[in-house]
This record gives structure tokens, C-alpha cells and sequence, in this order.
């Protein structure tokens, strides 16, 4: 009797979870159709779970055994039940398998009990306060059901009371882990898993290049950007069904931190609620409100426009973002949050022509000047007149291309380029600039959202690069780095790039370049650019510069792929939304809590947020003009043996 | 982005760009010998080069022709090919540090003295007197006019094959202009008559100088846009004048000054006015002449800081802004502009020191910077020391500061002992004068620097002994200044000291009568003080020295200043006489006087003596430290001359080493309190 009982719950609760999916997915079927190979993918997913989900999850050993525990013990048992009581193979061997089983996912129960009591902000509530219980009760019940079996207790009749409340307790944890698997709690077990295998990014999970570049934009489209849901592809409003609102992106947004008006979190639901059928509001959210926006209540439906005060999600949370990436390398659930910003913005840049004021005028500056400090295309090269910089105009070939970027216009940032400049003549390396004939990369724009400005000033820069020979771009500017290399060739522009530090520590590894080491005894501490690390996964060369200056060098506590964004990403500095605090703050006192006295950077943005951090602070500097310090001192060393 | 970035922008004149706005203009500072820079001169050329300036001119007045000697204040010579290979090395010097080079090339005419060098007679377009040299030249024969133009352009060669960017003439005063001013030139043949005919001279040698350099060389003319002096050229002339010479199409740029250096006054007033004018006081000059070519225009004179200087170019007024006394006090403008570090900057205070030394025979230095002109041996940046030390510095005047400054800068643990609630010392009482007001800006920039550097400054805090040995230091400067000194006569006790009346402790009375045997600033500017504070109050003012003038070491730019203070006010200014007694008469002092020259006396009677006679060390402190130190305070001499600095272990058994700086040693200035501090603390 109870075998029949089991069985049927379990078939019952799936029959269930199928009629749950058919309707969920209506929600899917809302958005663009696209070929996902979804069935050729599936093969993969053992891959993605056991690879990229488990590199995320790792990150949190508790909730990483937690999660194996209950999923590895869950599916062991439903497979077990389902061999006992459906297939009749009850013998007492696998009956103790099955219990084991019981007990593993027991602790694993036990364990998202305990992280329920001690709950931090970033877990959300509502019916994931439930979920301990649930666990708890399937695995209670499944067990007393199935201890007559091994001999443990006697047998008793299918209608005694205890029988009765276990199957009850088994009932409960079928229909929430089963058939909840379309909508409760458990949604982020099947639709994570379909999510996974129809990826919008897969080739995010063979780390291949371009892997973090933006989608191009087809300008000549009906509608340019996302107004609606249903301006999404289904896989991408799948994808954000897949949310198990663990928090990870909250904990790790520079924008949340800062109070301001954003978290992806929330950000994610409500690109769910947004894609509901009917019109509806978000108030069955539990998690975090957007800071500052605490009284907002979102409503919707997939046919409505998703950005405004009285749609979905409030304007400022959307220029909020300073597209630094945290949240999408936190996902376990792999969502791309970022690619949801940028389509949003482009919506309400190149459809309704909305866009906060600061960003306007950055805009308008990069439209009129091709630079973001409306300065004329020949004062690009002011900061160098007595440096008699090869133009590649005048050289027509090189070996290495020297990107300037609009760091160029900017006076602490020129310093960085000087020490650059000083650095690739110390190694006698072939260099040239386009000076006059550089145009802002077009990143801030695309950013922005402002598709149609990006895409003239690549097609520019483009024209204008294949004009030239040159074996490879070498930039100070992650962001100029990560566009010319990863978003040009959509654009028909395939270049060999390379990050300063990238290519000085080749010269350095090749005794191109000779240092003495600094032996300075004050700490030290090197901040990972967004686009060098998290993008492009760069961390090791700038690491390599600092010691080899014998520098005391210490890590943050967010460092390398967790690393907290300086504020300075996304346009955000233009959009400049209200918080409470500045990000760049908030990574300064990063840098002081690890007491560091010099914060090392190696991008003119993070150059320009945390120098602009009020005083006394840590000093700012970039790695090149550290480096060069070395050279220099070399170099004295030398002369001084010399004589 | 910076407030100042309009100073940061390229300019390009033909095939040379220079890399910002800012520049120094050709002066000389006496820093040569024989006609050729000096390593010294080199250096201080350099370090500017290093600072960041875009435009260095070298050679104020350098000489074209052996008529016109290089003799007066150490200038370049380009009558000979000697100045080639020496010019070479310096002009690699300069862009090797990517700025550019420039020489002025001029002959004096009669602005200058027959009796030096080859002992030649002066020259000029007629014999008339010159007033600031007192020469009576010779008027140029045909041949002499051909002479002085192919000279210019032989000069003109030399500066292209020392490798220099460019080359001006200077107008002013010089021959150029000795043949445009009507009252000088009074000529009948084709070089005098109308203007269009006095400037004849000028035109043909800048067309000699444009053949002989060719096209790509820069050439520019430094000139008056308003000599502001009578019987000279009035301001529609010097503009006609001007736009003839720009017209040509033979010249670069114009370097627009105002006034003339004819006189001594009008040297103080328009060429170099100090700290008693406002900031770029003539910038009207060059933004006319600005509006009527399209030449880019240069401009010096009193541009002190930033602010004006970015204003001068951001609102079109001049191309090229020079800051020249600017970076005698701070070599590192730019460089510390574009470091962010703007609030670094030392700004000229317009004290004139370096101008007045020059005219009294010296070498140019800053009354508050004295590394400058001493590159060789002084450093502009301080190098952190191998080991930390502790050093206690006694006094706040100019050289404590400094002593605690550069101490702090070489790394060095700094407790400062000030007795009164503001650093500054003497400054402090000099400011009162408000010909001398701008003073304060040496105290400025000192204590923001000390402040910076984390010394623990005490403030209201009387040092004594047993608190400095309390800091077991290693170093002990005493920097405690001087007190005013009164006492050099019969009966002098009752007499006042310019301390008391500038600190405004003792009332004026009716009848004032001001003794100045210091004969620098202080007496003269605190008699200058005296008189503004009576003016049309009935009281009179008498000055009286035992020199032959009053102030004889104050030099050219300041003297007038003072000078034309006291005569407004009907000062009586009494030379030649020895003070030798005061005595009390009928409740009426009086001063009894002995001529220097005559030994006749003579009796002034007053209501009030005041005595200017330098101070005395007041260096109590100072002896009772000294059996404890280890070199018994003392300095070798030698040491100090080889820029090392060595004390003699007088006293092994001595806790700490114990060195007097400034006037806590003998009266002196400013400068020399900050040049000993300077000197010995760079080497702890």
C-alpha cells in the first residue's frame, strides 16, 4: 500500500510539473523566437553543472556542500523511489541506498534550515522561507515509509496515524520539489536546467573570445532595443525564470552597495513579473527593494513597456548600472544581467530618446567632438607635443599601435600615458599613434545604450585602422582593450590587441625592459579594471608588473573575478543617479581595510574615480607609472656602476 | 580636467611647437662670465626645462656687436663665434628635457657704460644722454649703422647654429628703440625724420636677419606697446611701430612688454613692478596689439600665478604667458600643475630681490627660493634621507620653516617650536608696511608645506632647553631670529626701533625722525610706512643716513617704489650723517648728528627717534644647548662650500648636533636664513 502510495504521489506530482510547464512556458513563448539547438545542447548539460555552475557555486563552500547535499541526495532519491516503487525492486539493499540517500539530502535539509535561521539580507523570503520545511518533510516521510523495508521498525498498516502523517509529509515535499519545480521554490531546478542548455550566451561556457562582448544591435530593425518582454528572445525571459534569488548579485553589485536605486536581483524578478500574461504588479517579491525606491511597486505585462515610473522597473535603476559584470559572474544560474541593461537602455535611447542629462551631454560631446571632453581631434596629442610620438599617418606601418583613448584629454590620466610612452622607448619598441585620426572607441555610448553613435565611430575607427600596418593595438584603456578587441570584429575590425600591462610584461619577461626593484615596505594593493578582469580575464600580468618591483603587495578582499567595481563603468559617472554613498568610496575603504597605502590601477577610469576620492586616502597610481619608476631606477643603477 | 588647462595647450609657430602656454622671458642674471653660459646658468635653464615650462629664453641682452658689451650683467655675447659650441650643448640640454630655447640679441646702444670689456664709446642714433647709465654715446656714422646690421645678422646665424628654436630682438630702450623715440633720435638722414623713417634702422635689420636665418627660424621682436614715458612713443606709435615690423611678414611672434627701462623709475613701474602693483597689470597691452595681428603674442610682467596666467590665455589676451620672476620661486610650475599638485606651487611674492641684486652687482636670486640659480649645489627637490632622524627646529621665521621643511622632506621626524600664535617672525612685523605686504606669501607657502608634511608644529610654545632635550633629538636648529638692536649711540635708549612702530607698540609722535643705518628694505620701507600714516596730519618725517643715499642696498626695481613714497609725503631725507647722540631737551628729543664727510655736527630736534639698525641674535637658547651638542654648534665652513656638510666632534660625549641658521647668527635677510637651513638640513 504505501509502495502503491509512493509511487502514485511521485508519477502524480510529476504529471503535475508537466501540466505546471505547459503553462509557464507560455510566458516563454511570449518572447522572439530563435533557434536555440536546443536538443544538440542537451548533451551538455552534466558538463554545465559539474564545470561553470559548480565554478560559481564553489565560491561558497557552505552553500556548495549545502546544494550537493539536497540536489545530489534528491535526485538520488526520486531515481531509487522510483526503482522501488514503481519498478518493484524492493529489496532491503537498495532500500538502504535509498535511505542514505534520505540522509544525505537530510543533512543537506538540515544545512538550508540553518542558513534560513541565520538568513542574510541578500536570501529572499516568501516561499523560500518554506523550502527548508519542505525538504525536511519529504525526507521525513519518505523515510518512515520506508523503514518497514530494511526491518528497522515493524510494518504497520498503511492507516495508522503515523503512516498516515508521513505519507502526508511525502505528499507535501512531492508536490513542492516536483511540481514546484514550474513555479515555487524549486523553479530553479528545471527551468535552471532548460535555461542552461538554451543558453543566449553558449559561448560563455567554452570561454571563448568575445565571450563578454555586447550583441550588435540591427539598426535597420522595427524596434531598436527592448520596450516589452515580448521584445526579448524566449530564451532570454527562460533564462530569467531561472533566478533561485540566492542573492549572490545583490551581495556582489557596486550599485546596491552605494544605495543607489538597483539590484539585479530584483532587477531579474521583475524582467519576470514584466513578462507575466496579464496585467499584474511585483509585490510577491521577498528579497531586497531597489534602494531608495523602497515604496515602488512594479506592474506589467509581457505587452508592456518594462522601463518607467509607472511600468515595471523605475528609469534611474536602469542607468544605475555601471555594467561592471559582478552580478553576471556571481550568477550561478549563469543570467546575463548586463545584455538586459544595455537592450533596455537602447530602447530608451534610440526609441524615445530618453536618457539622464549627464549622459545627454556626454553623448552630445561624442557626437559633435568624437570625444568625450569636446575637445578638437588635434588636441588629442597636446599632453605629448614634446614627446615627438610617431603618428602612423606620417609612418604608415608599425609594430604596435599605441591606443591613446580620451584618457588623452584628461590631466591625471595624461601622466599615465607618459610614463607609458617612456616605458616603450625604454624597450625600443616600434610604435606609432593615429592621434588626430583617433576617435572616441565608442564604448561609453554603446554603454549607454546609444547603439547608432557606437557603431558610426567604429565603422570610423575601423576605416581608419585598415588604412595602417601594424602587428598589434596596445592600450592602457580596458575599455577601449575590450571593444577594439572583442566588439570591433562584429563590425569587420579583427585586430591583435593587447592591455599596457599585458604587453609590458612581455617586454619584461623578454628583457625588453630592465627593473630595479622599489623596495618600498608600504603596502601596496592592485584594483581589477572590470573590463581587464572580469571581461577578459586578465589578472595575472599586472600582478606580475607589482612584483617585479618587489612590491609589499596585498589583496583586497574583493579581488581578481570578485572584484568591486570603482563606479566609473556603464556611463554611470555621467548618469550620476542619486545614493547614499559614491562607489568609489566604498572601494577605497576596500583598499584601507587590507591597509594599503598605494592603490595600483590599470584603467583611466578607476583612475579618475578613485583619485577623485576625497583626501587623505591611499595614493593612486597607475601600474606604468610604477613600473617606470623601476626602469628608472634601473637605469640610474646601471649608470651609476657605470661610472 | 583642470581649471588651468587652457595653460597646457600646444602652441605651433611654423614648424615649432612648443608644448604649453608658459614660458620665462630673456633676462640675465648674471650668472656668466665671458659672453658664453656657464654651467650654472645651464642648470638653471634646465631645471625649468625639467619643470614643464614650454619656452625658456636664455640671454637678456645678449650682444650683437663688441660695441655692445656683455659686461654689465653677465649676458651672452653673440658678437663671436665663440658662443656656438657652448650654445650647442646648452640648447641639447634644454630639449633633451623637451622644452624649447630661445636668445634675445640686441645692441644696448648707448644703454650702457664705455668703461668695461674693450672700453668702446657707446653708440646711439644722436649724442644725447642716457639717463640710467649716465653715457654720452657717440652718434653712429653710415658705416657704423652697416656695421650694427650685419652684426645682427652674423648674431642671428649663431643663434641657428647653436641650435637654439628662435631668436627676438629687444626693442626697448636698446637701439631700436634709441632710433625710434624722437627725443633720442634726431638724425637728418634716412634713419631719422618721421617715425615711418626713425624705424627704417629696425626694418633693415630684421630683413638682414631674415636673409641671412631664412624661413625656418623663428624670429620675434619684444616691444613696447606704450612706453607710458614722455618725450618717447605714445601708444598709437608703439602700435604703428609694431604693426610695421609685423606687416613685413618677416616676423614670428611679438613679446609685448609696456613702459621703457630708460629711466630707473620707469624700470620699477612697467618693466619689473613688485609686490606694491596688482597682478598682470599691463595684460591691456598685449591683448591690443593681439586683436590688431595675427601673430602670437607673448607678455610677461607680474604674472604670479595660475589663475591669471590660464585667464590671460583663456580669454585671448596673449598666446604665450611668461612667468619668469614666477619660476626663479618655483622652477616646477607646470610640473606640478599637470601632477595635480598646483597647490605646490611656490608663487613669486614680487619682493624684486632678484631684479634689485642685479643692479647693485650681484647675482639674480630668490628672496625665498635659494636653489635657484644654485642647481649645482642646491636641490629644488629634496631627496629622502638613508636614515630617519629626529630633529627639533627653535623658531618659526622664514628659516625654521625652511629648516623644518626640507628636514621633513628628507624624511625626518620634525617637532617645531614656535613662541608666538602665527609662524612668519620677522615677516610678520615687515607686512605691516603695505609696500611690503606681499611678504607674507614667503610665510605662506613655508607653513603649508610644513603643515603638509606632518611636522608637529608648536605653536604659543617658548622652547627651553630642558623641552628640546625632552624630544631627545638628534638635530637641533636654532632659528630663533634677532631682536631689534637700538643701542649705537649716546642716549640711544631713548629712541624707538622700527619694530616697535611697524608692530604699532608705540604711537607716532608729531616730529619723527627715522635713523636707517641698515640701509636694505627694512628702514626705508617702514619710513615709507611712517609717511603714508602722516600724510595731511601736520606731522613731519625726517630720514636720516650715514651712506650717501638712503637704502643704498636696495636696488633698481624696489628704490623708486620706496623713494617715490617718501617724496609724495614731503619725507626730508638727510644723507651723510652719523647719529652719535640723542638726548632729552625741553620734553623734545634731539639727535645729534656728525657729517661723515666734514665731521661738522649738527642737531635735529623731534619728538621721536626711530633706529633702524639690524637686530642682534637672540641665542640665549642657543648657549645654553651648546655644551650638550656634539660639535659644540659648530659648522664647518668648508664642508658648507662643497655643498657637504661636516661637524666637528667637539663634545663626543654630546647628546644631539646644534646648528644656528637666519639672524639667530648675525642680521641678515631672508634669503641667507633660508639658504643656511636649506644647506645644512639637505645633507641631515
Amino acid at each position: 500500500m504505501a509502495s502503491t502510495f509512493v509511487a502514485s504521489t511521485l508519477l502524480l506530482g510529476f504529471f503535475l510539473l508537466a501540466v505546471g510547464i505547459a503553462i509557464r512556458s507560455r510566458r516563454w513563448r511570449r518572447g522572439v523566437a530563435i533557434d536555440t539547438r536546443f536538443f544538440s545542447r542537451m548533451w551538455q548539460l552534466p558538463k554545465l553543472y559539474l564545470v561553470d555552475v559548480h565554478d560559481v557555486v564553489v565560491s561558497k563552500p557552505f552553500v556548495a556542500r549545502m546544494h550537493a547535499c539536497v540536489a545530489g541526495g534528491f535526485i538520488a532519491v526520486i531515481l531509487l523511489a522510483l526503482v522501488v516503487h514503481l519498478g518493484g525492486w524492493d529489496v532491503s539493499a537498495v532500500n538502504w541506498v535509498l535511505l542514505a540517500m534520505l540522509g544525505l539530502m537530510g543533512t543537506g535539509a538540515a544545512m538550508v534550515l540553518w542558513r534560513r535561521i541565520k538568513k542574510p539580507n541578500s536570501l529572499s523570503g516568501g516561499g523560500f522561507s518554506r523550502l527548508p520545511y519542505s525538504l525536511l518533510a519529504f525526507v521525513l516521510g519518505l523515510t518512515w515509509l520506508s523503514l518497514p523495508s530494511v526491518g528497522l521498525i515493524d510494518a504497520a498498516p498503511f492507516y495508522s496515524w503515523t503512516n498516515l502523517l508521513a505519507a502526508a509529509l511525502f505528499a507535501w515535499g512531492v508536490f513542492e520539489l516536483i511540481s514546484g519545480m514550474s513555479g515555487g521554490p524549486m523553479k530553479h531546478s528545471l527551468i535552471g536546467a532548460l535555461h542552461l542548455i538554451a543558453h543566449p550566451r553558449p559561448e560563455r561556457f567554452n570561454r571563448q573570445q568575445g565571450a563578454t562582448a555586447l550583441k550588435r544591435q540591427d539598426l535597420e530593425a522595427t524596434k531598436l532595443g527592448v520596450e516589452t518582454a515580448q521584445d526579448l528572445h524566449w530564451n532570454r525571459l527562460l533564462s530569467f525564470d531561472a533566478c533561485v534569488q540566492c542573492g549572490r548579485c545583490e551581495e556582489a553589485c557596486p550599485a546596491f552597495a552605494a544605495g543607489q536605486p538597483l539590484n539585479p536581483k530584483k532587477l531579474v524578478q521583475d524582467l519576470v513579473h514584466a513578462s507575466q500574461l496579464t496585467p499584474g504588479d511585483n509585490r510577491s517579491f521577498a528579497g531586497s527593494a531597489y534602494p531608495r525606491k523602497e515604496s515602488f511597486v512594479g506592474r506589467g505585462a509581457s505587452h508592456l513597456p518594462i522601463i518607467g515610473d509607472d511600468a515595471m522597473i523605475p528609469d534611474e535603476t536602469l542607468w544605475a548600472c555601471t555594467t561592471c559584470r559582478a552580478c553576471v559572474q556571481e550568477c550561478p544560474m549563469m543570467i546575463e544581467h548586463v545584455d538586459a541593461v544595455v537592450d533596455l537602455r537602447r530602447f530608451q535611447v534610440l526609441e524615445k530618446g530618453c536618457m539622464p542629462s549627464g549622459s545627454v551631454k556626454v553623448i552630445e560631446a561624442i557626437r559633435e567632438t568624437d570625444n568625450r571632453f569636446e575637445k578638437t581631434a588635434q588636441s588629442r596629442l597636446d599632453w605629448a607635443a614634446d614627446l615627438n610620438l610617431k603618428r602612423l599617418s606620417e609612418v604608415k606601418s608599425t609594430e604596435v599601435l599605441l591606443w591613446l583613448g580620451d584618457a588623452a584629454f584628461e590631466l591625471r590620466n595624461q601622466r599615465t600615458l607618459r610614463a607609458l610612452v617612456k616605458l616603450l622607448n625604454h624597450a625600443q619598441v616600434d610604435f606609432a599613434v593615429l592621434g588626430e585620426e583617433e576617435l572616441d572607441v565608442g564604448e561609453t555610448a554603446r554603454r549607454l545604450g546609444d547603439e547608432a553613435t557606437f557603431s558610426v565611430l567604429a565603422t570610423r575607427n575601423i576605416e581608419t585602422l585598415n588604412r595602417y600596418t601594424f602587428s598589434k593595438i596596445v592600450t592602457a584603456d580596458p575599455h577601449a582593450f575590450h571593444t577594439l578587441k572583442n566588439e570591433y570584429p562584429d563590425f569587420g575590425g579583427e585586430y591583435r590587441v593587447a592591455h599596457h600591462t599585458t604587453f609590458l610584461n612581455e617586454l619584461i619577461e623578454c628583457s625588453r625592459l630592465e627593473v630595479s626593484p622599489l623596495d618600498e615596505e608600504s603596502q601596496i594593493t592592485y584594483h581589477d579594471p572590470c573590463y581587464l578582469g572580469r571581461y577578459n580575464s586578465e589578472y595575472v600580468a599586472p600582478r606580475a608588473l607589482l612584483d617585479a618591483l618587489s612590491l609589499n603587495r596585498v589583496e583586497m578582499r574583493r579581488a581578481q573575478v570578485k572584484s568591486r567595481c570603482c563606479g566609473g563603468g556603464g556611463g554611470a559617472p555621467f548618469s550620476d543617479i542619486d545614493g547614499e554613498r559614491r562607489i568609489p568610496d566604498i572601494r577605497m575603504a576596500d583598499a584601507e581595510e587590507v591597509g594599503a597605502e598605494t592603490v595600483a590601477v590599470a584603467c583611466p577610469g578607476c583612475m579618475m574615480m578613485l583619485d577623485g576620492v576625497v583626501e587623505p586616502r591611499p595614493a593612486v597610481k597607475d601600474v606604468a607609472e610604477l613600473l617606470l619608476e623601476g626602469v628608472e631606477k634601473a637605469e640610474a643603477n646601471q649608470k651609476e656602476r657605470a661610472n | 580636467m583642470s581649471q588651468y588647462e587652457a595653460l597646457l595647450e600646444p602652441l605651433t609657430i611654423k614648424h615649432l611647437t612648443l608644448r604649453n602656454r608658459v614660458m620665462s622671458t630673456s633676462h640675465a642674471p648674471r650668472y656668466n662670465t665671458d659672453g658664453t653660459p656657464s654651467e650654472r646658468y645651464i642648470r638653471y635653464h634646465e631645471e625649468k626645462a625639467k619643470g614643464g615650462i614650454g619656452l625658456t629664453m636664455c640671454g637678456g641682452s645678449s650682444s650683437v656687436s663688441l660695441d655692445s658689451p656683455a659686461d654689465l650683467w653677465g649676458q651672452l655675447s653673440f658678437a663671436s663665434d665663440d658662443i656656438i659650441a657652448p650654445m650647442l650643448n646648452f640648447s641639447d640640454r634644454i630639449h633633451a628635457q623637451g622644452s624649447k630655447l630661445m636668445a634675445q640679441i640686441t645692441h644696448l646702444g648707448r644703454r650702457t657704460r664705455w668703461d668695461v670689456a674693450h672700453w668702446f664709446p657707446t653708440i646711439s642714433s644722436s649724442p644725447n644722454r642716457e639717463p640710467a647709465h649716465r653715457t654720452f654715446p657717440k652718434e653712429m656714422e653710415d658705416w657704423d649703422i652697416q656695421r650694427v646690421i650685419q652684426d645682427y645678422a652674423k648674431a642671428a646665424i649663431r643663434c641657428r647654429e647653436g641650435g637654439l628654436d628662435g631668436l627676438e630682438f629687444l626693442a626697448d630702450s636698446q637701439i631700436f628703440s634709441q632710433f625710434w623715440c624722437p627725443t633720442v633720435n634726431q638724425r637728418k638722414d634716412k634713419y631719422g625724420g618721421s617715425l615711418r623713417d626713425r624705424m627704417t634702422f629696425s626694418l633693415e635689420v630684421l630683413e638682414a636677419v631674415r636673409k641671412a636665418v631664412g624661413d625656418d627660424f623663428i624670429v620675434g621682436l619684444r616691444v613696447s606697446a606704450d612706453t607710458l614715458y614722455e618725450g618717447s612713443l605714445s601708444h598709437e606709435e608703439c602700435v604703428e611701430a609694431i604693426l610695421t615690423h609685423a606687416e613685413t611678414g618677416m616676423l614670428d611672434f611679438l613679446n609685448i612688454t609696456a613702459g621703457t627701462a630708460f629711466t630707473e623709475r620707469m624700470l620699477a613701474e612697467t618693466v619689473c613692478p613688485g609686490m606694491a602693483f596688482p597682478a598682470a597689470p599691463f595684460l591691456y597691452l598685449p591683448s591690443t596689439i593681439k586683436q590688431e595681428t595675427s601673430l602670437p603674442v607673448f607678455h610677461a610682467t607680474r604674472i604670479t600665478d595660475l589663475a591669471t596666467a590660464a585667464r590671460a590665455i583663456e580669454e585671448g589676451h596673449v598666446d604665450m604667458v611668461a612667468m619668469t620672476r614666477g619660476h626663479m620661486a618655483d622652477p616646477h610650475i607646470v610640473k606640478k600643475l599637470t601632477e595635480g599638485r598646483a597647490d605646490d606651487i611656490r608663487q613669486c611674492v614680487g619682493a624684486g630681490y632678484c631684479i634689485s641684486r642685479i643692479y647693485v652687482g650681484g647675482d639674480a636670486l630668490c628672496i625665498q627660493n635659494p636653489a635657484t640659480g644654485r642647481e649645482e649645489t642646491m636641490p629644488h627637490v629634496i631627496e629622502k634621507a638613508q636614515t630617519r632622524r629626529k630633529v627639533v627646529v627653535i623658531g618659526g621665521g622664514p628659516g625654521g620653516l625652511e629648516a623644518a621643511r626640507v628636514s621633513a622632506e628628507r624624511g625626518h621626524e620634525v617637532v617645531l617650536f614656535e613662541k608666538e600664535s602665527l609662524c612668519g617672525g620677522q615677516i610678520n612685523i615687515m607686512i605691516k608696511s603695505p609696500l611690503r605686504e606681499g611678504m607674507s606669501g614667503v610665510t605662506r607657502w613655508l607653513y603649508g608645506q610644513v603643515e603638509k608634511l606632518g611636522v608637529d608644529i608648536r605653536l604659543n610654545t617658548t622652547a627651553t632647553a630642558e623641552m628640546v632635550l625632552a624630544e631627545n633629538p638628534d638635530v637641533v636648529i636654532v632659528a630663533t631670529g634677532g631682536y631689534p638692536r637700538t643701542d649705537i649711540a649716546k642716549g640711544s635708549e631713548l629712541a624707538v626701533s622700527t619694530w616697535d612702530i611697524l608692530s604699532g607698540k608705540v604711537e607716532l609722535g608729531e616730529s619723527i625722525l627715522l635713523y636707517d643705518d641698515q640701509a636694505e628694505d627694512n628702514g626705508v620701507t617702514c619710513a615709507a610706512y611712517i609717511a603714508g600714516r602722516i600724510a595731511d596730519s601736520g606731522k613731519v618725517l625726517e630720514v636720516v643716513t650715514p651712506e650717501r643715499r638712503l637704502a643704498t642696498d636696495v636696488g633698481e626695481s624696489n628704490y623708486p617704489i620706496y623713494l617715490r613714497e617718501l617724496y609724495k609725503h614731503d619725507t626730508v631725507i638727510t644723507p651723510d650723517q652719523k647719529l652719535t647722540e640723542i638726548y632729552r631737551e625741553e620734553g623734545k628729543l634731539v639727535a645729534v648728528f656728525k657729517n661723515g664727510f666734514s665731521d661738522r655736527e649738527e642737531e635735529h630736534v623731534c619728538d621721536q627717534v626711530i633706529i633702524e639698525h639690524g637686530t642682534l641674535p637672540m641665542d640665549e637658547l642657543y648657549f645654553e644647548l651648546k655644551p650638550n651638542s656634539r660639535n659644540l654648534g659648530q659648522v664647518d665652513l668648508l664642508s658648507l662650500t662643497r655643498a657637504e656638510l661636516e661637524l666637528p666632534p667637539n663634545n663626543p660625549q654630546g647628546e644631539f648636533d646644534l646648528i644656528r641658521v637666519g639672524d639667530a647668527v648675525s642680521s641678515r635677510n631672508i634669503h641667507a636664513a633660508m639658504y643656511d637651513a636649506l644647506r645644512i638640513c639637505k645633507e641631515l
